[in-house]
């Protein structure tokens, strides 16, 4: 058995900008008022590895309470991670204490879900993008009113609404000005979660493509959170699949489409609408049974197990499967990768009772 | 006779600001046992389009005009006695928040037991045991014990499977379903669409289907209306409606949808923001934003024609049909390239 398991993710090759290797961040739950003794704890994200490189978009997707947004917001070091290790751009960025953070933090910025939320409505525009340039001291008042004017030309709005207030823009143009703020400090990195999903479909469009232009322009780095497939494929050249504080899978875009490894992704994008009623209708879903198991106690041994139809009892449910590699920093966290794709529920659940009976110990890889 | 038969519905708001015509003369008609489906963005109209069909609009200050007929009847001059006997019994409603609409303080086998005493004379115990057995119909693994709980002890999606029970428990003749699956996650929403689909087979209920999601539309319905400013653009039978596209606000749309089975490399934009409904542009609503843009459009307001002669393709554009049929297939060729 051992033989056959990688280490938690891909070695670094030295362009990554951002490692993280086996991150964990658990809430306690507590009793008791004077004397607060932890009695469990929520396992939000529970041993994640992976890394971005220089110049790319990592998305990540999964479904709600996956993990996904608490584990950008450790990479941001908004959380305290509870163990593992954060790299960005060579330095450990784990441990560092908030003064020591101060100068990183002009390198990785962040986009909110939200653009009502996340701009005080009682600031002008201009000094909500304007506030990260002062905050680092880049600049006096001149210049930063000259700068934020460029950044709103940037991200498509028009430079003399910078002493409007947020309520006077529309949802898309307050996330245009979410997207200047967190270019106002020429980042690196920045962490975009869930971005588009308040939007309408036209608008979420203009967001997209700006998100793609201002890459190709800057040379920015992106971490994409989502939760819709459609834009996580538009968007992104590597994608992380999710479930329940694990990866379960990581790819380049094109082989997690067209070849999914895990079920789970299997499910995913099986259950994903096509906007084509032939194509559509064609298919089959696969439908998962039940909700996601709760963080605070998950399913034993993969976590995936109690949903998936390819579940063999006596191994999925005892042994927790290590990220399998299928080749070219793709891998799975599954001991009955699917063999092709696409297939429907039965196939799936067929494939596994032959493979399951060939070799009952073996875990299957490519 | 049609189900319900929409005609020429107008809805507007009285505002600090003056009148918001929020729904501004559509016309549908749905059939025993079909599902129209109708999308647009945000203040399109599509909500209000059903909350004035049931009459849940604040009288105070909404203004209303047009005719939904349900069975004949004028549902929009019914005294509000008739009202809610047809509400919630032959015509009912899901709502997009589950967390919002069911009441928080009552268990849910109690608020299902409600919506039956409503409207039948039957005892207590015959509307529980009927609860229970929609119960089991929506799929909620332990219904014997989870009728008693309140609505905080489940998922969203659990939550949204009452909800459908909730809606189906007097046997509806039609269900009307307000962004159903939007709060929701991809693998909830493909088990609330497969169960809709399946209890619909199964009580032969028709369905409106409010979305913004063409992929929702594309799954679920037969005929579909494409709203945009309060009006209708565009209707058509679904599978006419994706393969030849006839509005260029449709097209916009579907040119907008990031794809699983095509590779765009840049998203079709539609550029600027949807008009606000206290000063509608003038002419076509859409001109503003349009890329096709004509001096017609900007003074006179389209009638919603028939497409290409066909009397179930409705569509409310000035350009000429050679550019449509052009546009239509480009579009269709895009996003079928890479199609498997």
């Amino acid at each position: 058995m051992e033989a056959t398991q990688v280490s938690n993710g891909p070695q670094p090759t030295g362009d990554e900008l951002l490692i993280v290797e086996d991150v964990k961040k658990h809430f306690p739950i507590t009793r008791g008022v004077i004397f607060q003794k932890e009695v469990a704890s929520v396992k939000a994200v529970d041993g994640v590895s992976f890394s971005v490189k220089a110049g790319e978009t990592l998305g990540i997707v999964g479904e709600s309470g996956c993990g996904k947004s608490t584990l950008a917001r450790c990479v941001m070091r908004l959380l305290d991670t509870t163990d593992g290790k954060i790299t960005f751009d060579g330095r450990d960025v784990t441990k560092l204490s908030r003064p020591a953070m101060r100068p990183i933090r002009r390198e990785m910025t962040m986009i909110f879900q939200d653009p009502y939320a996340s701009l005080n409505p009682r600031k002008r525009v201009g000094f909500i993008i304007g506030e990260p340039l002062e905050v680092h001291g880049l600049g006096s008042g001149p210049e930063i009113k000259k700068r934020v004017q460029e950044l709103l030309e940037v991200v498509g709005l028009n430079p003399e609404h910078y002493n409007r207030f947020p309520h006077e823009f529309s949802g898309g143009q307050r996330q245009r000005i979410g997207v200047a703020r967190a270019l106002a400090v020429n980042p690196k990195l920045i962490v975009c979660d869930e971005p588009v999903s308040a939007l309408d479909v036209s608008v979420q469009a203009q967001i997209l493509n700006l998100l793609k232009d201002l890459q190709d322009d800057f040379g920015l780095t992106y971490i994409f959170i989502a939760h819709d497939l459609n834009v996580v494929r538009h968007i992104s050249d590597r994608v992380m699949v999710m479930y329940l504080g694990k990866v379960a899978e990581v790819a380049s875009r094109d082989v997690l489409y067209r070849e999914p490894k895990h079920p789970y992704t299997g499910a995913l994008l099986s259950a994903v609408p096509i906007a084509n009623p032939e194509l559509g209708r064609k298919r089959e879903a696969i439908v998962l049974e039940g909700d996601v198991p709760s963080p605070v106690n998950p399913p034993s041994g993969c976590h995936f197990h109690p949903r998936c139809p390819r579940f063999v009892e006596g191994h999925c449910d005892v042994e927790d499967p290590p990220l399998y590699p299928f080749g070219a920093g793709h891998v799975a966290a599954c001991h009955y990768a699917l063999e092709r794709w696409p297939m429907d529920a039965n196939e799936m659940r067929r494939a596994r009772r032959a493979t399951a009976e060939q070799e009952p110990e073996q875990p299957l890889r490519t | 006779m049609a189900l319900l038969e929409v005609n020429d519905l107008k809805t507007s708001f009285r505002t600090e600001d003056g009148f918001v015509g929020a729904v501004d003369g559509v016309s549908f008609s749905i059939e025993k046992g079909q599902t129209l489906g109708i999308v647009g963005e945000s203040g399109s109209g599509k909500s209000v389009t059903c909350l004035t069909i049931m009459g849940l609009n604040a009288a105070r200050n909404t203004i209303s005009s047009g005719e939904a007929l349900w069975k004949g009847r004028n549902l929009l001059t019914m005294k509000p006695k008739e009202l809610r006997e047809i509400r919630g019994n032959e015509i009912s409603m899901i709502f997009q928040d589950p967390m919002t609409s069911l009441n928080p303080v009552h268990t849910i086998g109690r608020q299902l037991e409600e919506a039956i005493l409503l409207h039948r004379d039957v005892t207590k115990k015959v509307a529980r045991a009927r609860s229970l057995e929609l119960l089991k119909a929506v799929g909620i693994p332990r219904a014997e014990q989870r009728i008693d709980d309140y609505p905080h002890q489940f998922s969203g999606g659990m939550r949204q499977r009452v909800m459908i029970a909730m809606a189906l428990i007097n046997d509806p003749d039609l269900l009307i379903a307000d962004e159903p699956t939007t709060a929701l996650d991809v693998t909830t929403q493909a088990q609330i669409l497969s169960l809709m689909k399946r209890l619909q087979e199964d009580f032969g209920s028709a369905i409106i289907m409010i979305t913004h999601d063409l992929g929702v539309v594309a799954e679920i319905a037969d005929d579909v209306e494409v709203m945009y400013a309060a009006n209708v653009v565009e209707q058509a039978e679904v599978h006419d409606l994706f393969n030849r596209p006839q509005h260029p606000y449709t097209w916009g749309l579907m040119g907008s949808l990031p794809r699983l089975e095509a590779d765009v490399d840049r998203l079709t934009q539609i550029p600027g923001q949807p008009p606000s409904l206290l000063r509608p542009p003038s002419g076509c609503r859409f001109h503003p934003r349009c890329p096709y843009v004509m001096e017609v459009c900007k003074t006179t307001f389209p009638g919603l024609e028939p497409a290409r002669n066909d009397p179930d393709h409705l569509q409310r554009c000035w350009l000429d049909q050679e550019t449509k049929d052009r546009e239509a297939a480009k579009l269709l060729a895009a996003t079928m390239a890479e199609a498997h």
